[in-house]
């Protein structure tokens, strides 16, 4: 079921400078799968994600989507990103548009679909995410959570194949993290392919297929959830887990 | 820092050029540019009476204005006429400011300057002059009540603050008086009479039509008469009038024999007519009244030609802004050939926003009428020319304000718009736009008032716009301080409105401070959505 390859990042390698950040990365995402990315602060998580979505340009190794190179010279970029959507930490609500406009600016200007369709699917879903009453306010009229909570109906709105989250809650004052992990969960079982970097290790663990550690620009460990918070095999891994475990 | 330096060289490179060209242009024939119709067109500033000035009908035999609808008398008009008959052409007044003069009469947007001009030496270098049409005699104007109103002699002036006309040989003449103190010259006689009145100075040296005006006109003024001897001393070539021809022009003989015809008694005759036909001050009742019902016309002619020029330099300042914001803000194609092309159009439009903001508009709007004339025989309409240049010097700098209002949009709605799949176009329609013109409006609309105001400069191409009716006005009614008062009121109005209507523009794309909660469904589904998403679209 899980067996067609979407993404393929291959020996990637970014700097900035002299400063390396990714080191040599290797990571598959089958269709349906939902990938979480873990690790300390510094460690390369959003670089990575902003490489697979072409918002920083690779200093080597290939990104493969569908097995065609996203690096190659006459590879359509912005159909890509159509259909590999993203959401941000800081959620990048269009200021200029009330929310209904920011659910449907995408479908209407980029899948040219008319206006009326567009409505009726950004209706639904943010009806899902529980946004409905709110089409008329602008971004800054809201919380953090229901900007974010907006943010995930508009990535959904273009139909996406694969979603990327960039630390979706880290901006988030703790009481909203609930409502945005509760509608990422509800996303996770619909079978949409995601690709997570989060610091929600409960939340890694629950609605994840596989977990990732990240370490220092590289991929340190990956496995099932149970693998990687029962049984860590990297030292590395270990640490940054029971750090992060006292915490909580 | 290399790089800019680079863009710097490039601009100082064109310039030069331009400069090359148009000089070896000037050097070549350019009788193409006035077509021989039958008109005899003469520049004047129809603003320096009793010699020009500007009237609102064709009485006493006053000649039309080239492009609108006021007429042109005194004794230049009266002296031009008779020329023209004897050509067997038509005259046709073009009003142009002084310094305008000789770049439109080199460019043949003129045949002759018959402007109280006098045939310096250093005007002889760039054109020629007929014979002289009118003798100067000098004179001073005093305070009528003042310590110098019974001066007979040269001698008599000694510690006195006198002035003179900017770069005219009266101002040069005032060194003959011993221990004089000589004050910084003025830009025109209402000035001076104004400064008369005011005591700043104690007199000014001028032409005896000029004294003998100033004494009709304000009976707190005093022309002096200089015993015979005790006055100025004239240089035929620094105070005489000629009229200005081309180098080479076909009709200086004959125009040389017209005005050996007209004899110095008829002359006497013509300027008295002047003198008494000029437009009188009409000092009955409210001043502001008899103003607007005299001038009112001009005015609004004036007015309207002001609006013109602003809002369409703005507007179209505004859309160029726009465009060269978003090609400057391209991102870098993978392409190399593409990405050659950009290059090279960031560079053209660098080079442009660099040359249009480095130089004054009034020498754009020179360069572009009377050079576009004399290096390439095209003759432009004289408001296309303005309006061109007003458009294009603005919107070199509106592109560097659109600019700073797109890199002061948040990077995450470049990243996001971008993660959604929009092109650079669709992005900066739908997003980055919308917001980067909200941050520019302030800007925009300072741009604006100041087209209101820095489009008098527009003046040197003869566009009679708000400033210029208003220099007009004063030259004939000696109503320096009135004119000018009425003038900035419309100024002032002019702005305030503008800056309200766009506060206004700023509140409506600011959008409503408050949003309904729509509880279900149904209410969703109300025409406002609709409204809402249809503007969106537009």
């Amino acid at each position: 079921m899980k067996d067609e390859m979407i993404l393929q990042v291959q020996n990637l390698h970014k700097s900035f400078g002299d400063h390396e950040v990714l080191k040599d990365i290797n990571l598959d995402v089958h269709k349906g799968e939902v990938l979480s990315i873990i690790g300390a602060s510094g460690s390369g998580k959003s670089t990575l994600l902003r490489n697979i979505n072409l918002l920083e340009q690779p200093t080597g190794g290939d990104i493969r989507f569908h097995d065609q190179s996203i690096l190659a010279d006459d590879f359509d970029v912005t159909l890509y990103r159509a259909k590999v959507g993203m959401v941000f930490q800081s959620f990048n609500l269009f200021n200029n548009l009330d929310v209904l406009q920011n659910v449907m600016v995408g479908q209407t200007t980029v899948l040219k679909r008319n206006p009326a369709e567009a409505r009726s699917h950004a209706m639904a879903l943010l009806e899902s995410v529980g946004m409905a009453p709110y089409v008329n306010a602008k971004p800054d009229q809201l919380s953090g959570g229901q900007q974010q909570r907006v943010a995930i109906a508009r990535a959904e709105a273009m139909d996406p194949e694969v979603l990327l989250f960039d630390e979706p809650t880290s901006a988030l004052d703790p009481e909203m993290v609930d409502e945005v992990l509760n509608t990422m969960s509800k996303l996770a079982h619909t079978g949409l392919t995601m690709v997570i970097v989060t610091h929600e290790m409960q939340f890694a663990r629950d609605v994840s297929d596989i977990v990732c550690f990240m370490n220092d620009g590289v991929l340190a460990e990956s496995g099932t959830p149970e693998q990687i918070f029962e049984h860590p095999q990297e030292q590395r891994t270990q640490e940054f887990l029971k750090r992060y475990m006292s915490r909580v | 820092m290399s790089h800019l330096l680079k863009k710097w060289w490039a601009a100082l490179a064109v310039l030069g050029l331009l400069g090359i060209g148009l000089a070896a242009a000037g050097n070549t024939s350019v009788q193409a540019a006035s077509k021989d119709n039958g008109e005899f067109k003469v520049g004047m500033e129809a603003g320096y009476a009793p010699f020009n000035w500007t009237q609102s009908d064709s009485s006493n035999g006053a000649v039309k204005i080239q492009g609108s609808n006021e007429y042109a008398n005194g004794y230049d008009v009266q002296i031009a006429k008779r020329i023209a008959k004897a050509l067997g052409k038509t005259p046709v007044v073009v009003k142009t400011d002084w310094d305008g003069l000789p770049p439109a009469l080199t460019s043949g947007k003129i045949d002759a300057i018959i402007a109280g001009m006098s045939p310096t030496p250093e005007r002889r270098k760039t054109i020629d002059f007929t014979n002289t049409y009118y003798v100067s005699n000098m004179t001073m104007v005093v305070r009528k009540d003042g310590k110098y109103a019974n001066a007979t002699s040269l001698k008599d002036f000694k510690g006195a603050k006198i002035t003179g006309q900017l770069s005219t040989s009266d101002y040069d003449a005032i060194s003959q008086i011993k221990g004089v103190i000589k004050e910084p010259a003025m830009n025109n006689f209402p000035a001076m009479r104004a400064a008369i009145e005011s005591g700043t100075i104690d007199g000014y040296a001028s032409e005896v039509p000029e004294g003998s005006s100033a004494e009709a006109a304000n009976p707190n003024l005093k022309m002096i008469h200089f015993a015979k001897g005790q006055g100025f001393k004239t240089n035929p070539d620094e105070s005489d009038l000629a009229i200005g021809v081309r180098k080479g022009y076909e009709y200086k003989a004959k125009i040389n024999e017209v005005l050996a015809g007209i004899s110095q008694k008829q002359r006497t005759q013509i300027m008295n007519e002047a003198v008494a036909n000029q437009p009188s001050t009409g000092n009955t009742g409210n001043w502001f009244v008899s103003l607007m019902k005299q001038y009112g016309g001009m005015l609004l002619r004036g007015t309207g030609m002001t609006i013109l020029l602003a809002v369409v330099g703005t507007l179209v300042g505004f859309i160029i802004g726009l465009l060269v914001g978003i090609i400057r803000t391209i991102p870098r194609p993978r392409s190399m050939g593409k990405r050659g092309i950009l290059r090279f159009f960031d560079w053209l439009l660098a080079v442009y926003i660099e040359v249009f903001r480095g130089t004054p508009m009034i020498v754009q709007a020179a360069v572009l009428y009377y050079g576009s004339a004399q290096a390439l025989h095209l003759s432009i309409d004289r408001t296309a020319a303005a309006l061109i240049i007003v458009s294009i010097n603005t919107g070199a700098y509106i592109s560097e304000i659109i600019r700073g209002g797109i890199t002061s949009v948040d990077d995450g709605q470049f990243e996001a718009a971008n993660a959604l799949g929009m092109t650079h176009f669709q992005m900066m329609r739908k997003v980055i736009l919308p917001q980067a013109v909200r941050n520019s409006l302030p800007a925009v609309t300072n741009e604006f008032i100041v087209n209101i105001k820095d489009t008098s400069v527009l003046s040197v191409i003869s566009v009679s716009e708000l400033f210029f009716s208003g220099e007009t006005i004063a030259g004939q009614n000696f109503q320096f301080f009135h004119t000018y008062l009425v003038i900035s009121g419309i100024y002032l109005i002019m702005t305030f409105t503008i800056s309200r209507l766009f506060r206004l523009i700023e509140k409506h794309m600011d959008g409503p401070k408050n949003y309904n909660v729509m509880n279900n469904q149904m209410q969703v589904e109300t025409p406002k959505i609709g409204a809402a998403t249809s503007r969106k679209d537009a």
